[in-house]
């Protein structure tokens, strides 16, 4: 039987503490994107499963409603949207006692109209005169929402804000992005590690060298290249080929050199087999180190391909902002300026755009851990 | 660009002119451009966006060109990486002529030719006044014109709740000495008198430099307010520091400024005038330009649920009824015949007159039809501009970029934080003495 001891116990809830302060946020994420709107405005996601309350202005319906009955000019109608759920605490007539009556009272006017007002949010608005204004006067509500969760929110930010276009578009980014770099970059790592050729630790050098190289000082003068061409050969000098090219020359350094570092843990012994059996490099590469690499291929595609779904800045730049171009981070950072008081919209496009790392996250989990250590530990 | 300022008093009856013109609709026609594509990039985000890209399709309409507009909240900076690497989008739209006019000087924009200019001139009320604020230099030195105003707007005005004045026995004040009086009133009412919010992304700061000017017109005389945009007087000079003061009073007082003053800076714009619409009402004034009621709630009425005031002249200077305006610049960075098209489809009514019926849209274009206004409000505007004595452009706007873009925004944001006016003061003037 396994021994528990103090330290394992001391570690594993420090390991516990440590995933749920990391788990928290975005499980408030993504309560938040499935709570109703006016709800989320004015509570936090901690709350969703109580009652809510709610301060509200309505404004009664004007003249042309109403209708004479009993003596009086009746305007009769309802505050709230059908099944709101809400239930009327108090109300008031004047934006400084917004709590001046309880549900049965008579509310009167300056100009001695009359207004009664149901829990539920009917109201009979008389007066012995008839009504001449085109808009009605204000209520003011103090109601008690039930919770409520609802789907409405994905609905309106994949159909109607874009953020469903925008995913499409970052897969057409991020899927290319990752796959020609790891197709380049296993040739390259192969020649690196298993060909003998002249200058070949200096091309390493190089390599490494332009890891530390920030890509942020490389946008213009890409750019510059990219326009140039595009004006040669008439086309757009922002396009998905170009988003792809520049991601895979950001990217094909660093994958490179990881992959590289995985393959020079291969043993020796068995190229040298190969190579007595007659097999040329190809043949090695593709019967032998491809079968092989599997793991690392996995490892170096989830980085790589989590960067690029993650990036905002080479997006911005390399394409258009359109709806046919823009990015989900870049459409996100829209939003959060556009409809910054919009938060249902906020966290539930936030929610959508982690779902794709999430999934990726999860169904090759074991695979992401090796990449982290790969090449750390030679076997 | 100084004399063009003062000539644009002329704007005032230029605006007034399109609230009166004729009925009756225009609908532009025009070449077959079928397999042209037009881009424009610009600063405007929902619910601008939608409109313009609305406007566009009129254009994709009548001559088979496909138009996309696309929008962002870091534009100052994005567009200007773009234009280094010389792949702007067609058409750029400009929020200040400053910015165009560094744009210009990288040789990013192209000259827009004689038959635009001469449709300005013909179009436009005022029109040589704006083609001298759309006329830089490139990067040769050489002057020429470069961009066409495409919505302008009014800056000097107060919005509220005419319901909350009401509740409250407020009156709507007719001098900076009664607005000050009533904002001290309402505050000793337990009542917030002003929403400020600074926030817009990386232009973060300018609602401020708006404050400013409209203050530096109340305070000074207009020469004062163009010797400070041409730096003709240092921005460190008391007059200035005075006006961030008085802007101070209220946006540095606690108990005037929903959130405290530690909010002004975080919020956002966009969201600063929805405290005019909360119940209790967390504030009773919003000073912001005409467009601001395209950022208001869902389903508030002009005329009902809001409505909007002159900025107030001090009664006890003899400066008369300053107004504020700016406006944004539509220019070209290049000129395929779709591009072109493009501009002289905007200088044809339809859609001025389209975007107008939207709302929060002013045009100085004379052939438009006054009836299509959103609403009586904005048709209101017309009397704050004939009655007002001087007529200034957005000194932020004409400053040049790295100042009137850059720290003059951050140093108003600095100056909501706390730091002194005189550092802030400094700090900008010596930014402005490193670009000369």
């Amino acid at each position: 039987m396994k021994k528990i001891s103090l330290s394992s116990i001391l570690s594993q809830l420090l390991l516990l503490f440590f995933v749920i302060v990391w788990i928290i946020p975005t499980f408030g994420l993504f309560i938040s994107s499935l709570r109703d709107k006016d709800l989320l405005a004015i509570s936090g996601w901690w709350t969703a499963l109580t009652t809510t309350e709610i301060n509200e202005i309505y404004r009664m319906s004007g003249m042309e409603t109403q209708i004479e009955e009993d003596g009086y000019f009746k305007i009769k109608g309802t505050l709230f949207e059908e099944n709101s759920g809400k239930k009327i605490e108090s109300f008031g007539i004047n934006s400084k006692k917004i709590n001046e009556f309880k549900i049965g009272d008579i509310a009167i006017f300056k100009d001695e109209s009359e207004v009664i007002l149901d829990e539920d949010g009917n109201y009979e608005w008389r007066s012995k005169s008839e009504f001449q204004k085109k808009k009605g006067k204000r209520l003011f509500t103090t109601s008690l929402s039930p919770p409520s969760f609802t789907f409405e929110n994905y609905r309106e930010v994949l159909f109607k804000e874009g953020i469903g276009r925008a995913f499409i578009n970052t897969m057409a980014v991020a899927l290319p992005s990752t796959l020609i770099p790891l197709i380049i970059c296993s040739f390259f790592a192969y020649s690196l590690t298993w060909m003998r050729f002249y200058g070949r630790d200096t091309l390493l050098a190089i390599i490494i060298a332009s890891l530390v190289v920030p890509l942020q000082m490389s946008l213009i003068p890409i750019l510059t290249i990219y326009n140039d061409f595009g004006a040669l050969f008439g086309v757009a000098a922002k396009s998905y080929p170009g988003v792809w090219m520049a991601h895979t020359g950001f990217g094909l350094a660093s994958t490179t050199f990881l992959l590289r570092n995985f393959l020079k843990s291969l043993p020796n012994e068995m190229m040298e087999a190969a190579k007595v059996d007659g097999a040329s490099h190809y043949d090695i590469f593709l019967r032998i180190i491809i079968p092989l690499s599997i793991p690392a291929f996995a490892s170096i595609f989830i980085l790589q391909f989590l960067w690029c779904w993650n990036d905002l800045l080479v997006g911005l730049v390399f394409l258009d902002q359109v709806p046919s171009e823009i990015i989900l981070t870049a459409k996100l950072k829209e939003l959060l300026g556009s409809r910054g008081e919009n938060w249902e919209i906020l966290t539930t496009g936030a929610f959508v755009s982690m779902t794709v790392p999430l999934f990726i996250f999860f169904a090759l989990q074991r695979y992401f851990i090796r990449g982290l250590v790969a090449g750390s530990v030679k076997g | 660009m100084k004399n063009s300022i003062k000539s644009l008093v002329v704007f005032i009856s230029s605006l007034f002119l399109s609230f009166s013109a004729f009925a009756g609709g225009h609908a532009y026609t025009g070449p077959d451009l079928s397999g042209q594509k037009v881009v424009m990039f610009g600063p405007w985000l929902s619910p601008e966006q939608e409109t313009m890209r609305e406007v566009g399709a009129i254009f994709e309409k009548a001559t088979g060109a496909t138009f996309e507009y696309g929008g962002s909240d870091s534009f100052e900076q994005q567009v200007m990486i773009d234009l280094k690497a010389g792949s702007a989008a067609d058409l750029v739209v400009f929020p200040q002529p400053g910015l165009a006019a560094n744009a210009a000087a990288m040789g990013g924009l192209v000259p827009l030719g004689d038959d635009i200019k001469q449709m300005v001139l013909d179009n436009y009320a005022a029109g040589q006044s704006w083609i001298d604020l759309s006329t830089y230099a490139d990067e040769n030195g050489n002057e020429q014109f470069n961009a066409i105003f495409f919505r302008t707007n009014v800056k000097s005005l107060v919005w509220y709740s005419p319901d909350n004045f009401e509740d409250n026995g407020y009156e709507v004040p007719s001098s900076m000495e009664e607005l000050m009086t009533l904002t001290e009133q309402m505050a000793s009412d337990g009542n917030t008198p002003w929403c400020i919010g600074l926030g817009s992304g990386a232009a973060t700061g300018w609602p401020a430099t708006d404050w400013m000017e409209d203050i530096m017109l109340r305070t000074h005389s207009p020469d004062v307010y163009d010797m400070w945009v041409s730096n003709e007087m240092p921005f460190n000079d008391p007059r200035v520091l005075e006006a961030m003061d008085f802007f101070g009073s209220i946006a540095l007082n606690d108990s005037y400024v929903n959130g405290g003053s530690k909010a002004v800076a975080t919020t956002d714009f966009r969201d600063a005038p929805n405290g005019l619409f909360t119940s209790p009402a967390e504030c009773m004034m919003h000073r912001q330009a005409s467009f601001i009621p395209a950022f208001f709630p869902e389903g508030v009425e002009a005329g009902v649920d809001y409505d909007f005031f002159y900025f107030p002249a001090f009664a006890g200077k003899d400066l008369g009824t300053p107004v504020l305006g700016a406006g944004t610049l539509v220019a070209a960075t290049n000129d395929n015949p779709a591009t072109i098209e493009f501009m002289k489809f905007l200088m044809h009514p339809e859609p001025h007159e389209y975007w107008m019926a939207k709302g929060g849209f002013l045009t100085p274009h004379k052939g438009v039809d006054g009836s299509k206004y959103a609403s009586d409000t904005f048709r209101k505007l017309g009397e704050i501009l004939t009655g007002a004595t001087t007529f200034r452009f957005d000194a932020s706007d004409l400053m040049p970029g790295a100042i009137g873009a850059g720290t003059f925004w951050t140093g108003m944001v600095d100056y909501t934080n706390g730091k002194s006016a005189k550092d802030v003061a400094d700090a900008i003037q010596d930014s402005w003495d490193a670009i000369k």
